[in-house]
């Protein structure tokens, strides 16, 4: 029997999707430019339909590529040729609400932002916030460890966790929670990527609405000004919500596409959110008010709606910065917040190099730059030279002690950067992690780490005091 | 100890080893690594301080209220290192974890995370090792997420009571010892 039938029959009516047309819309996630269809999509509808899906693919040795709504940024989801398609978008039920307690425990079919709607009579709310949080699962957020805009104050999704329940290869039950003594496996669990286990029931944390938010959008004739701005607000013992940044590009493009008021001619805009009880806000909005000197242009929000405003123009960033071009390649590098204006400095020259335009567009409190590269595809070679740009962008922040992704992961994408950010040594402990779990790699095989062989072959291998690691190793 | 090489040597000597934090009358070889103390970086406006080891809480806080900041966890012993809380905490105190470097059994010096607020490329490994009890890796390095000082305070929770070790645990937790101390030098 072939591996198909073999899950048809195992499966509820219409939950097995396979042939080149049907299979089509798992082709891809967020990131489009990879595509491949795989042998089969699975859509279970619960724990035992999975434990099933992982049987099957355990015993024929295929595959199993996890996914949740498929709005990744790095080809996490991204079906390998041969493998089945594990869709959990049909486990979307909220188990339990526990107000007092603030956790929910939750299906990980559950759409981010359903989550807040359903705890909203509570007065609570699921803090982190990635811009896809309309469409994205909370399997894939624990996944892929999400951020948002929200982290510098209230954490990206490792901080927001309370438990996971997590399938392995073998079908046995992991139950990890915050309150384990040992190992932090529930940090290991978040971020992994889907290559260590399926996760199958998540407890949230859920925080308290802020009694008020206020958002401050401060225009600036130079980038250096706002940049050091951002280290300002920090150094005043202010902890904004919220604290964002565009350039003229990002910010002509956003109030092109969303009206949302900003000041058309600055060169950076700053945006910071404070929250919190009345008396705090105030006391924090006059403190951030006295430091902005040398902005062009100062607005505080009036009220909900003016702030929501304001958030749109840069919510909708992404895609007024596309409706500029052909194809779009966002970046996702961290850096110390010090350097923000040299790196900025850095991207422009090396966007000049490429001859390719570059909107910025970030979450500035963090140090997470999400550098948009414009290109062409349908111009020959632009992808690649896209990419070489990217590449460029993510090793200047390494070398400036940041990291090549800050949320959105490493899936397909940025494997050959990898290379640069971790040496032979702490790439083999990450496989030898994995091999734990999922020892014969049936569990999303070749994403998140590259081989040794492939970061060899790259022949950008981090090098340690000098000592060349694995010398016994093959160069090309 | 007072020197990463030291420390690398011995690891590659020794048979079994105890990392501790004084020098205990023991028949076990041990490392002593509350020599091995001090601020490494700190920049207050990144909200990040990156400490050695041995250095203890009472330091840090003093260095950190000269500008009104604070860590973002409950300690109840104030002198105690930052690296025996690390390596006895739980998700209260991994929370604040950016990045470690450390040692492996294999003597080899690894970094993982960073001195950033966010950081997903690759297995959590800086947040794993919490509460590893010293059984995996010398912690030699820690950099950890400060806060304002009036905002810390609320964070300041004590830490609640804690599971049993559930048998699936228990089976991991052996593999992934593994992993780090492939020769099973730390004890």
């Amino acid at each position: 029997m072939s591996i198909i039938s073999e899950l048809t029959k195992a499966l509820p009516k219409n939950s097995v999707i396979s042939g080149e047309e049907n299979t089509r819309p798992f082709e891809c996630d967020g990131l489009s430019v990879y595509k491949q269809k795989p042998l089969a999509v699975t859509l279970p509808s619960s724990v035992d339909q999975i434990k099933k899906v992982l049987e099957i693919c355990k015993k024929n040795n295929t595959p199993v590529v996890t996914r949740g709504a498929g709005t990744g940024l790095s080809g996490g989801a991204l079906p390998l040729k041969d493998s089945v398609v594990l869709g959990l978008s049909k486990l979307t039920r909220i188990l339990s609400i526990d107000p007092e307690a603030q956790t929910a425990i939750v299906e990980p079919g559950v759409r981010n932002s359903a989550i807040s709607e359903a705890v909203e009579e509570y007065g609570l709310y699921y803090a982190p916030d990635p811009s896809s949080q309309i469409a994205c699962t909370i399997g894939g957020n624990v996944a892929e460890n999400s951020g948002g805009v929200h982290c510098l104050k209230y954490g990206l999704t490792v901080q927001n966790l309370e438990a996971v329940k997590i399938l392995t290869i073998d079908g046995e039950e992991l139950f990890f929670s915050r309150q384990d003594e040992g190992m932090g496996l529930l940090a290991l669990m978040t971020g992994s990527e889907g290559l260590l286990g399926v996760i199958s029931e998540i407890t949230v944390k859920l925080t308290k609405k802020p009694q008020v938010a206020k958002l401050v959008m401060a225009g600036f004739d130079s980038v250096r000004d706002c940049a050091n701005t951002v280290a300002e607000i920090i150094k005043i013992g202010v902890i904004p919500a919220g604290l964002e940044m565009m350039d003229q590009f990002a910010i002509e493009a956003s109030e092109a596409f969303a009206q949302a008021g900003y000041p058309l001619g600055a060169k950076a805009l700053l945006l910071c959110e404070l929250d919190g009880s009345k008396d705090l806000v105030k006391e924090d909005l006059n403190k951030v008010i006295n430091i902005l000197s040398k902005a062009s242009s100062v607005r505080v929000s009036e009220n909900e709606e003016e702030r929501l405003l304001f958030w749109k123009g840069r919510k909708s960033a992404f895609p007024a910065v596309g409706r500029l071009s052909p194809d779009y390649y966002c970046m996702d590098g961290t850096i110390p917040k010090r350097y923000l204006a040299d790196v900025l400095e850095k991207i422009s020259s090396l966007s000049a190099i490429y001859e390719l335009r570059v909107a910025n567009v970030f979450h500035a409190g963090d140090g997470n730059l999400h550098p948009l590269i414009l290109y062409d595809a349908a111009q020959q070679g632009e992808l690649e030279k896209a990419e070489g740009f990217g590449n460029d962008i993510l090793k200047l922040c390494v070398d400036m002690g940041g990291s090549i992704t800050g949320e959105h992961g490493v899936g397909i994408e940025k494997l050959d950067a990898m290379c640069h950010q971790y040496n032979s040594s702490e790439l083999e402990i990450f496989h030898q992690i994995k091999a734990v779990f999922d020892p014969h790699s049936l569990l999303n095989p070749g994403k998140a780490v590259p081989t040794l062989h492939r970061c060899a072959e790259l022949g950008n291998m981090h090098v340690h005091n000098g000592n060349l690691p694995h010398p016994e190793l093959e160069r090309f | 100890m007072s020197s990463i090489s030291e420390m690398q040597h011995k690891v590659r000597q020794a048979n079994k080893l105890r990392i501790t934090n004084n020098d205990k009358d023991s028949e076990e070889e041990q490392l002593n690594m509350s020599s091995y103390s001090g601020v490494v970086e700190y920049f207050p406006e990144e909200l990040v301080i990156t400490l050695k080891a041995g250095t203890t809480i009472d330091e840090v806080n003093k260095i950190l209220s000269k500008n009104n900041q604070a860590l973002a966890f409950f300690t109840d012993d104030s002198k105690k290192t930052i690296g025996s809380l690390y390596a006895t905490s739980g998700a209260e105190f991994s929370d604040s974890v950016l990045g470690v470097q450390i040692i492996n059994g294999k003597g080899e010096l690894l970094n993982f995370g960073g001195q950033v607020m966010k950081n997903v490329a690759g297995y959590d490994v800086s947040r794993l090792l919490v509460g590893s009890m010293g059984r995996l890796a010398i912690i030699t390095q820690i950099s950890l997420k400060i806060l304002p000082e009036k905002v810390a305070v609320q964070f300041h929770k004590k830490p609640s009571i804690k599971n049993k070790e559930s048998l699936s645990r228990e089976q991991v937790e052996i593999k992934l010892k593994k992993v780090f101390d492939p020769y099973g030098v730390f004890i």
